[in-house]
């Protein structure tokens, strides 16, 4: 394990046998100092950097480019701890796709009917609840004392929140008060720039503020990190190997731009090869690909319904769900999150009642759900929701973007997870962000519907059409889920077929035969002809790898948190996983805190307004690139600062650190209690 | 009796012994007295008042305790309902189909749309495998497959991968993000820039940041479909002025004002938005008369130069540049990557304030991933090219005044864009009765204000609309296309949303200029587009 040797840590970070500290001053005292040892600048000649008694972590000025820099890797993070022995062969850069050949660190992820997964959500004891508002109340009455004092013997500072010259005040609303009074606070923790591949880890800009974050400026270091923070399921985010050849080749042959809008000359081949692939990879008919994530529900819900219609929306839908909405007009109802009961009071209410005043029957019901929540790691109630769908009649919106690739034995999403044929929801869309490792979104239904999107779309008249690179790294990432099946005639397979064969332990093999049905695999024809197929990415091999390794990672993370008693949200099958950490304050400490280990840890921490006022939290995302290794090294880092920070709320069994580490393949393949 | 009061001492004594611990209790709770006090004085012998103050706190926890999702059935219009009722009212209900089916015409449309395989570039083929001159892409600069900025974007993707990952908030912005966004900012000269990753998505997302309900907006009748969504999600109060009519505009604002000064509401945001070159026809704004304008009357001014940023201008830094205004004097200078530059994306370029408040309340900067790392290299690069390579620009005037000289002066076309522009577009003109308008009309828009008659600045529609015959002009102009493609040309009909456009826009050819085409081709495509006018404008009147 990593993290014992390499990080000697300072004596107030000991595991203590009771999460309580002597007194409440020493407490304080203690999480200040942390505070402000991890607030200090880093990199800079001056400062030693915070928290390193082992020289290792020193070396946060190295290159990006690996093989460049002097070798100092006590953090296992640029190279694993353990050599491979001479069998394993490993293609992967490690700082970019960890190495991990234990086969028993794999999982599939699938929905068992038996024991459905509980999304566990406990409820924090009052006085955390209460001390939450208070520090809230705390914040803004401090914001508004300076803001008070501040327009009256600082008016030029706050100039631009002042009429002035006839101009009224650019901003000056509750926004912009919380993000100069609250948000600033801890600005550090936000918007940190990066540099180099967001993969297994990711090398940080090391950056200081002179003034209170006011500004923040780059030292000229870096660190890098243990990357918990980026969209990279499959962990396609990769600079070698298969997608990246592929892209650079697209490069050479298509250049970069597609120049246009899809319905103005910016079409190519490849924008057709790839719509036809996604179709194919989800099981629907047709798909349509557009160059933004949050642009595919921004501009095609409004081709779906005006005026007369009905969205039914779940309250803790995505912001391009409801900018897409309130451009197509239609009325919304919204139901409590993930609720089926409170969807079908819903659906019963609104459609005997009709539209609002004149009762007329509504022209069409939608009901938009996300497959996976990102803030709150839940996986929508599919079989449920489908039960719904036969006996109301509406139809059925999935916002796949986080679920797609990640979720489901084959990584085709929600659906795929519960074994619902696709073709029953009628719209299904993802972006290629997050599991692919590129970029933009799709939509796909049947040939018409999607026919109808292309010409009502906004995006087909008006918005660039996605750039040639990224859509070849779209084909190549969703090729290598799929596997490809190379065609029988062309030159002696050999190779290819034994290793087809040779994996018995995958169904890959039933359905290579019976391709090209849903879940199968792609034939070669379907993918450009220039693009190198590598043997990994045919015959499944890489695939059935990488989303193993994230299913095992998933639950593993998931149940080992709750397990050392943090409160989590959300399925254990869930990619996504929230650690709720209640008040503001804690954010930044817990974000700087992490930051600043031995090995460094790179979480994102969330607030108001993109959580509820309270339920402030960090979020982990996990990654197939993610050894157990790296799940260790996290946990450690929890127990620790989850015990300086008090955040051990939850109920339930808990079990000591060391025995969730050495029993992780039990604690995952554990029936749900 | 006795025995009863023996019986219940018990009782009793815990009863007093209970309410003097919680009387003691409550005096122990810091503030307890205040409360007590309060109590006291409100209730002033007077059982009514406390039972209205009960009744009050019972009622601010009722509505704190309410679901924001609740069912909203206490409306007068609702009606109420039995299951079973329910049931057949459900089972009654039949919903329209989610897409309405495409008619043939669109089929059409989706069947023939052209298809080009390989790059995109000045010559690229078409799925038929016929190779072509474009005149549909935008490919302004000539940028696309520039052999420098491939090589550069190699070495990002090799550097970076591919995705970036991550919204920008969290872990999303990369180095090159930022260096992308100084260079936007230093080739402008403004003080900082921010990137979004998609140009369409850029407009509509920068107007709400800063306009909210109850703020005022001025914009053009002509503004582009991203700029009225925009404008739709702000909720602002929006005044219309006649397409890139300045005196129009001035009486808009004179009105405004006046209108403000006799409600004497409070001072509220003011904005002027419209375009540097319209999407829409490709006519010019006066930039040097809206900024006077916009100081005069204190507006904010929001220039959307998507189509102008990278292809007007001496080095392609847009309207500012070609005016000699400085881009301090726009306040939210938006503009698109995908056109000029030949990369993805788009920019909003401004002030520090104005910048860094997009940080956080830009929707699609906020919510959606950051461009991906090789796009921005390839845009830092292209703003490299055009700095140092002022003679793309002027190839590409050269090239627009070749296709200009042999468009401009033929019957059947009439030309709205401006002489500078890249983009031009071709208006079909023909003597019908069915189009009634002089055709000086169509050389100066401003028509409405020539005439003394002013339009309603709330309706985006102008007083005297134009009048043509949507279905049977896009019909010619198709059949143009298909003609021109069959000489081996691809141009483009400008698709339009119809229906979704605030006010119908006129059906027109597409062509956009290149300085990657030599001057003899460009001549020799616009010859080939000329003679399909004719024809088929001929084969019309027949």
């Amino acid at each position: 394990m990593a993290i014992q040797s390499a990080s000697p840590t300072p004596s107030m970070f000991r595991k203590k046998s009771t999460p309580v500290l002597n007194t409440a001053a020493s407490y304080l005292s203690a999480v200040s100092e942390a505070d402000a040892r991890a607030r200090a600048p880093r990199g800079t000649p001056n400062s030693t950097p915070a928290l390193s008694l082992s020289s290792s972590v020193t070396s946060s000025s190295e290159d990006t480019v690996l093989h460049e820099r002097e070798e100092l890797n006590s953090d296992g993070l640029a190279y694993p701890k353990v050599p491979p022995t001479s069998e394993q062969v490993f293609t992967t850069v490690h700082a970019e796709f960890g190495h991990c050949a234990n086969d028993s660190y794999r999982f599939t992820s699938r929905y068992n009917p038996a024991r459905p997964l509980k999304a566990g959500e406990q409820d924090p004891p009052y006085y955390i609840l209460l001390t939450t508002y208070i520090s809230y109340i705390l914040v803004i009455l401090f914001g508004h004392l300076r803001d008070f004092f501040g327009k009256r013997f600082k008016a030029t500072d706050y100039r631009h929140l002042l009429a002035h010259g006839g101009y009224a005040a650019l901003n000056s609303d509750f926004d912009s008060f919380y993000t100069r009074r609250l948000k600033l606070r801890i600005d550090d923790c936000f918007s940190h720039p990066v540099t180099g591949v967001p993969g297994r880890t990711i090398v940080l800009l090391d950056r200081y503020s002179p003034n209170h974050n006011k500004s923040i400026l780059l030292t000229g270091g870096k660190t890098r990190g243990l990357n918990v923070s980026s969209y990279n399921y499959l962990g396609f985010a990769q600079s070698k190997g298969a997608c990246a050849d592929a892209s650079a080749e697209s490069i050479r042959r298509y250049g970069i731009s597609a120049c246009g809008s899809r319905r103005e000359g910016g079409t190519s081949d490849l924008h057709i090869q790839a719509e036809a692939l996604v179709a194919r990879f989800l099981g629907m008919e047709d798909s349509l690909i557009s160059s933004m994530g949050f642009a595919t529900n921004s501009t095609v819900i409004p081709a779906l319904v005006s005026k007369g219609c009905l969205v039914i929306s779940d309250e803790l839908n995505h912001a391009s769900i409801r900018f897409g909405v309130r451009l197509s007009g239609a009325n919304v109802r919204m139901f409590k999150h993930n609720d089926v009961k409170s969807l079908e009071a819903l659906l019963r209410e609104v459609i005997s009642q009709g539209q609002p005043k004149t009762h007329r029957p509504w022209k069409k019901i939608l009901v938009i759900v996300e497959g996976l929540y990102s803030m709150e790691g839940t996986l929508v109630e599919l079989p449920a929701i489908m039960e719904l769908k036969k006996k109301y009649k509406f139809y059925l919106f999935i916002d796949e973007a986080h679920s797609i690739g990640a979720i489901g034995p084959h990584g085709r999403g929600v659906c795929d997870y519960y074994d619902v044929n696709p073709r029953d929801v009628d719209i299904l869309m993802g972006t290629f962000t997050k599991s692919f490792g590129a970029a933009g979104g799709y939509i796909a239904g049947n040939r018409s519907l999607i026919d109808r999107i292309r010409l009502s779309g906004h995006a087909g008249a008006y918005a660039e059409a996605m750039a040639p690179p990224i859509l070849t790294q779209v084909v190549a990432s969703m090729a290598s889920i799929m596997g490809v099946t190379l065609p029988r005639l062309d030159k002696p397979t050999s190779s290819t077929r034994s290793l087809l064969t040779r994996h018995s332990d995958s169904t890959l093999n039933v359905i290579a035969e019976e391709a090209p049905a849903w879940r199968g695999t792609a034939l070669a024809a379907w993918l450009p002809t220039w693009m190198p197929t590598p043997q990994s990415m045919c015959d499944g091999s890489d695939s059935q790898m990488r989303l193993r390794r994230l299913a095992f990672n998933a639950r593993y993370l998931n149940r080992a948190l709750r397990k050392l008693g943090f409160i989590t949200y959300g399925s254990a099958d869930s990619p996504v996983v929230p650690l709720l950490l209640f008040h503001p304050g804690k954010m930044a400490v817990f974000s700087r805190l992490m930051r600043t280990r031995p090995t460094p840890i790179v979480v994102v921490v969330v607030a108001y307004p993109a959580t509820s006022l309270v339920t402030s939290r960090v979020r982990f995302c996990l990654s197939a690139s993610h050894t157990k290794e790296d799940i260790d090294t996290i946990l450690v880092a929890c127990d620790e600062i989850g015990d300086l920070l008090d955040l051990k709320q939850g109920v339930g069994e808990r079990w000591p650190l060391q025995e969730i580490m050495a029993r992780a393949v039990e604690l995952v393949h554990m029936e749900e209690s | 009796m006795n025995t009863t009061t023996t019986a219940l001492e018990p009782l009793f004594t815990l009863l007093s012994q209970s309410y003097t611990t919680l009387e003691t209790t409550f005096s122990k709770i810091p503030g307890s007295a205040v409360v007590a006090r309060y109590v006291r004085s409100s209730h002033q012998n007077d059982p009514g008042r406390t039972l209205l103050e009960v009744i009050l706190i019972l009622f601010a926890i009722r509505t704190l305790l309410q679901s924001r999702t609740r069912a909203d059935n206490s409306g007068k219009h609702f009606i109420k309902f039995d299951e079973k009722e329910v049931d057949e009212l459900v089972d009654e209900w039949t919903p329209e189909p989610l897409g309405a089916p495409l008619d043939e015409r669109e089929q059409a449309e989706i069947d023939n749309s052209p298809v080009i395989v390989g790059p995109v570039g000045p010559k690229p083929k078409l799925s038929n495998g016929k190779t072509v001159t474009n005149l549909a892409s935008y490919n302004f600069t000539g940028l696309a497959g520039n052999e420098t900025i491939k090589e550069r974007s190699i070495d990002a993707l090799v550097k970076y991968g591919l995705g970036s990952c991550g919204p920008p908030g969290f872990y999303g912005t990369q180095d090159v993000h930022m260096q992308l966004e100084k260079d936007i900012a230093d080739f402008l000269g403004t003080e900082a820039a921010i990137i979004y990753a998609q140009a369409f998505s850029t407009i509509s997302s920068v107007i709400p940041a800063f306009c909210k309900r109850g703020d005022i907006i001025i914009a053009d009748r002509g503004v582009n479909f991203a700029i009225q969504k925009g404008l739709q999600i702000s909720r602002s109060t929006i005044r219309w002025y006649d397409h890139n009519d300045l005196k129009s505009l001035e009486q808009v604002l004179e009105s405004t004002e006046k209108e403000r000064r006799k409600k004497k509401g409070p001072l509220t945001r003011r904005f002027i938005v419209t375009e540097g070159i319209f999407d829409h026809d490709g006519a010019m704004s006066d930039l040097p008369k809206l900024v006077e304008l916009k100081q005069k009357y204190k507006y904010r001014l929001i220039l959307d130069e998507s189509v102008s940023f990278g292809s007007i201008g001496r080095t392609g830094r847009g309207l500012t540049e070609l005016y000699n205004v400085p881009a301090s004097q726009v306040d939210m200078l938006v503009g698109s990557l995908a056109n000029g530059l030949t990369a993805c994306g788009g920019f909003c370029a401004g002030s520090h304030i104005v910048v860094n408040h997009q940080r956080i309340n830009g929707t699609s900067f906020v919510f959606s991933a950051a461009m991906p790392p090789l796009l921005s290299v390839a845009a830092s690069e292209g703003i490299n090219i055009l700095r140092s390579t002022p003679s793309i620009l002027s190839t590409l005037q050269e090239n627009i005044r070749a296709i200009r000289s042999i468009l401009d002066r033929v019957d059947c076309i009439a030309i709205p864009a401006h002489p500078a522009s890249p983009m031009i577009h071709l208006y079909v003109r023909l003597p019908s009765p069915t189009h009634l308008l002089p055709s000086a009309a169509l050389a100066s828009p401003a028509l409405s204000s020539a005439s003394g008659r002013l339009s309603n600045p709330s309706s985006p529609h102008p007083r005297d609309p134009e009048i043509f015959d949507c279905d049977l002009e896009d019909g010619i102009l198709q059949d143009i296309v298909d003609e021109v493609l069959a000489q081996g040309v691809m141009v483009t009909r400008a698709k339009r949303l119809r229906g979704q456009e605030l006010t119908e826009v006129r059906p027109s050819i597409r062509l956009a200029a290149t300085s990657a085409l030599s001057k003899k081709d460009c001549e020799k495509a616009a010859s080939v587009v000329k003679t399909a006018f004719i024809k088929v404008v001929g084969r019309h009147r027949k």
